[in-house]
């Protein structure tokens, strides 16, 4: 049975038939890339989570662009946390530019994946200044598989800065459906956000 | 009924490709419908390094922290107030090789100062190569409405690729 | 507008295997990116280098690139020419700590050009010790041709419930 389309023009001309439901469209492409949930700070706390994280996706990636209220020294580590597990069983490894060397190292037995020197503090040597960074977990609802994490982060003040690769593990086979970002020290500004998203399989 | 999205996530918003050989490429009226943007940029040079600025600022706004190999070491440098920021950092361009470049520009509409990470690739087959991996400012609050790429010394030839894309 | 990232086709290995190849990519793309989640059976030596060639030229020496590479400790660089591919990531193997596989990821652009192909790699494996590999590379195909098949393969074979999923990305 062909397919019918009616328009405008069809029926002052004539009816066209299809043998497709497209019925002379272009094939849908669905989008791979969607944004799941932005979180922005408060400036009142140092925890940013994602929770219910949909299962339907295949990979995840935060981008976020961060500061916290600490008003001493300069940076801090961002910290990573999946499912509410605290325990000191996170394990994260690191190679990092400090603008006059290059660097490697690790951070063993922590209670969450480690992001080194990923958020500039409120310090006024470095206003309006902030770490960014992407951040990816592939196969985050597989449950045969540790989740292993990889960044790319930075931050730069004009005469200070870090560029940073980083990995690490969240030491369980669940599937991932919450993420708690943190701030070693401080709470996020309001200035701070974190998007998740998700990458159809 | 199926509902479908009223916004892509990840948009091609502009590109170019070079039909004749050119010292800046130029990305005008970017929206600011989105939230992080990101450049893409491919393409052969015979002389110079690329470098972008913001909004046509050609203040010493600017600055970098870069980690880098260039085959034979791990290495780290900044620079500070420049008018600029480069896209690459000590290895030279290859006629006959494409190099390739992305920028991920955060927050680019928002009013905080602007800060990038870019990924530099530049093998050229075991002549003045790197991978390199930086993190560059821009000193302003405006939101970004242009984005120019450009070279130092010489041009970006024929056939060179940029493309620019909105992340919702 | 509609977006611009599309899965192309994604390969889950329900059994070991030596390599996973991509084959007929559509040209109608700009970039292809490539992520995967792999691991390999050895279990000697820690982590295997995550390596890729197109159009089935596993045999040839077209392979160039350059690799900043840290191992939990120390970072270091190195330059490989004449190979017979390209790497872009790590892979743990079976030594490590068990259920782990690695983070790897390539950006190919302008796969379907008539130039000679530049594309990057960020990629990692991971282990509950110190010593952990991370890489960024460069890497240049000396071959002109467009890219209709890619393969993957990390010195030894892939572990079962390794993934590989493939995006195109389009610029207009």
């Amino acid at each position: 049975m062909a397919v019918t389309k009616l328009s405008n023009s069809g029926i002052k001309t004539g009816v066209l038939k299809y043998d497709s439901m497209l019925a002379g469209n272009a094939p849908f492409d669905p989008a791979a890339t969607w944004l799941i949930q932005r979180v922005n700070g408060t400036g009142s706390s140092g925890v940013i989570t994602f929770s219910n994280i949909p299962q339907t996706y295949q990979h995840l990636q935060i981008r976020f662009i961060a500061k916290n209220s600490t008003t001493t020294s300069v940076a801090d580590h961002l910290y990573l946390q999946a499912n509410g597990l605290t325990t000191s069983t996170y394990y994260s490894h690191f190679m990092y530019g400090s603008g006059t060397a290059a660097f490697a190292g690790n951070f063993m037995t922590q209670p969450q994946v480690t992001i080194r020197d990923a958020i500039y503090r409120s310090n006024a040597t470095y206003p309006n200044m902030f770490g960014v960074g992407i951040i990816d977990i592939h196969d985050y609802t597989n449950t045969s598989k540790l989740k292993t994490v990889r960044a790319f982060t930075g931050r730069d003040g004009n005469g200070d800065g870090v560029v940073t690769l980083s990995s690490g593990v969240y030491p369980a086979t669940s599937a991932i459906t919450s993420l708690t970002l943190s701030s070693a020290t401080g709470n996020f500004t309001t200035t701070t956000s974190f998007a998740l998203y998700g990458f159809k399989g | 009924m199926i509902v479908l999205p009223d916004t892509s996530t990840e948009v091609a918003i502009a590109t170019t490709t070079l039909s004749s050989a050119a010292s800046t490429i130029t990305f005008s009226s970017i929206p600011s419908t989105y939230t992080d943007l990101r450049i893409v940029l491919t393409g052969t040079s015979s002389s110079g390094s690329p470098f972008i600025r913001f909004n046509s600022d050609t203040g010493t706004n600017y600055s970098y922290t870069v980690l880098r190999g260039d085959g034979t070491s791990a290495s780290s440098s900044r620079e500070s107030t420049l008018d600029k920021i480069w896209l690459s950092f000590g290895a030279g361009p290859s006629a006959g090789n494409p190099d390739f470049f992305t920028v991920d520009v955060f927050s680019y509409a928002g009013s905080t100062n602007k800060t990038c990470l870019t990924t530099s690739s530049m093998n050229h087959n075991g002549t003045d190569e790197e991978v390199a991996r930086n993190v560059g400012l821009w000193r302003s609050t405006s939101a970004i409405t242009t984005i120019t790429l450009s070279r130092n010394v010489g041009n970006f030839n024929t056939g060179t690729t940029a493309t620019l894309y909105g992340i919702l | 507008m509609p977006s611009s990232r599309i899965l192309i086709a994604s390969n889950t290995l329900s059994s070991s295997a030596a390599s996973v190849t991509f084959s007929s990519i559509p040209s109608t793309y700009t970039d292809l990116v490539l992520k995967v989640s792999t691991r390999t059976t050895s279990t000697g030596g820690g982590s295997n280098g995550l390596r890729i060639y197109f159009n089935g030229s596993g045999a040839t020496t077209n392979y160039s690139y350059t690799r900043l590479n840290g191992n939990g400790s120390a970072a270091a660089s190195a330059a490989f020419t004449a190979q017979a591919d390209g790497q872009f990531g790590w892979s743990p193997n079976d030594s490590l700590t068990a259920n782990t596989f690695g983070n790897s990821e390539v950006y190919i652009p302008n796969y379907a050009g008539s130039t000679n192909k530049q594309f990057s790699g960020f990629g990692l494996s991971e282990d509950n010790s110190t010593t952990a590999q991370m890489a960024a590379t460069a890497v240049l195909f000396s071959n002109t041709a467009a890219i209709t098949s890619l393969t993957v393969l990390g010195s030894v074979d892939f572990k079962s419930g390794s993934t590989f999923w493939l995006y195109g990305l389009k610029n207009s």
